[in-house]
């Protein structure tokens, strides 16, 4: 699936870690903006900057609760990223798992001798 | 299977064209350096089964080339090579790193050692010029059979502070 670079990119989305962060505070549960910029010590503009951009790429949903907004995690869109992720740990890991092994080998031959 | 003594590699991605993959071994900084740096260590364990080392050539000093390739079982062969900037054993080496199957994508590569104890870490950044490179890496080729880690992913993108709810 080829994308287009631009910052409606989940993979762009998470690479801020204010971003992260906010994610990060969602888990647990559906916060207002206000409650966000408490536990961030961010400033309200700079989290309602980055919440638009979560939006954006479906990260997050927002409904209105009264005069509040309340966002929420969704984390569907990282699907393909794990998908792509996992792939990419598991060639890592091969090969440093390859080295590894090697390296024991190494030093017991070195034991040995 | 062979359980790791060490965690297995750690895959960051701190910014929009860096991945920082770090790893634990129990062995010496020389040896891991040798083991990194001279090709008939790397043509032992560069190549994953069933793919197969073709080449491995390494001039390790500044100025120097690299030169590695290995082929697939469908026989596609793979091929990175690229220039040493930085040769300074056994802890750092900064080489350039280019893969003939993304033409675009140009990246120095930072490998950087650190022993504690008789454990050896290896820190391994890519540092892509441009997004266009870094894509290449994030390209996601639709493949989307697993759901089930999604608690893993949620915890592993999100960082260490990441908590989930029991």
């Amino acid at each position: 699936m080829a994308r287009s670079p631009t910052t409606s990119d989940v993979f762009n989305a998470i690479a801020e870690v204010r971003r992260r962060e906010i994610l990060d505070a969602l888990i647990a549960g559906e916060r207002a903006v206000g409650t966000i910029v408490a536990d961030l010590s961010l400033s309200q503009p700079q989290v309602s900057k980055h919440l638009r951009v979560l939006s954006e790429v479906g990260l997050v949903k927002c409904r209105a609760q009264g005069r509040h907004r309340l966002y929420s995690l969704e984390p569907a869109p990282l699907r393909p990223l794990h998908d792509w992720l996992a792939t990419y740990e598991q060639i890592w890991n091969d090969r440093l798992n390859r080295m590894d092994e090697y390296l024991r080998e190494l030093q017991e031959k070195g034991e040995q001798q | 299977m062979t359980p790791n003594r060490h965690r297995s590699a750690h895959i960051e991605f701190p910014n929009e064209l860096d991945v920082v993959i770090t790893r634990e071994f129990d062995a010496p900084i020389a040896l891991v350096f040798d083991v990194l740096t001279k090709p008939e260590h790397v043509s032992k364990w560069g190549a994953t089964p069933p793919d197969q080392m073709k080449e491995c050539s390494i001039d390790l000093r500044v100025g120097g080339n690299y030169h590695y390739s290995f082929v697939t079982e469908d026989g596609t062969e793979c091929s990175f090579h690229g220039t040493y900037l930085e040769v300074e054993p056994p802890t750092r080496t900064v080489e350039t790193w280019l893969f003939d199957g993304w033409p675009d994508a140009e990246a120095v590569e930072t490998m950087e050692l650190h022993e504690t104890d008789g454990v050896t870490t290896l820190t391994m950044r890519l540092a892509f010029r441009d997004k266009a490179g870094r894509n290449h890496m994030t390209r996601f080729d639709g493949q989307q059979d697993s759901f089930d880690a999604m608690e893993d992913i949620l915890t592993s993108l999100l960082g260490p502070t990441g908590t989930l709810p029991s």
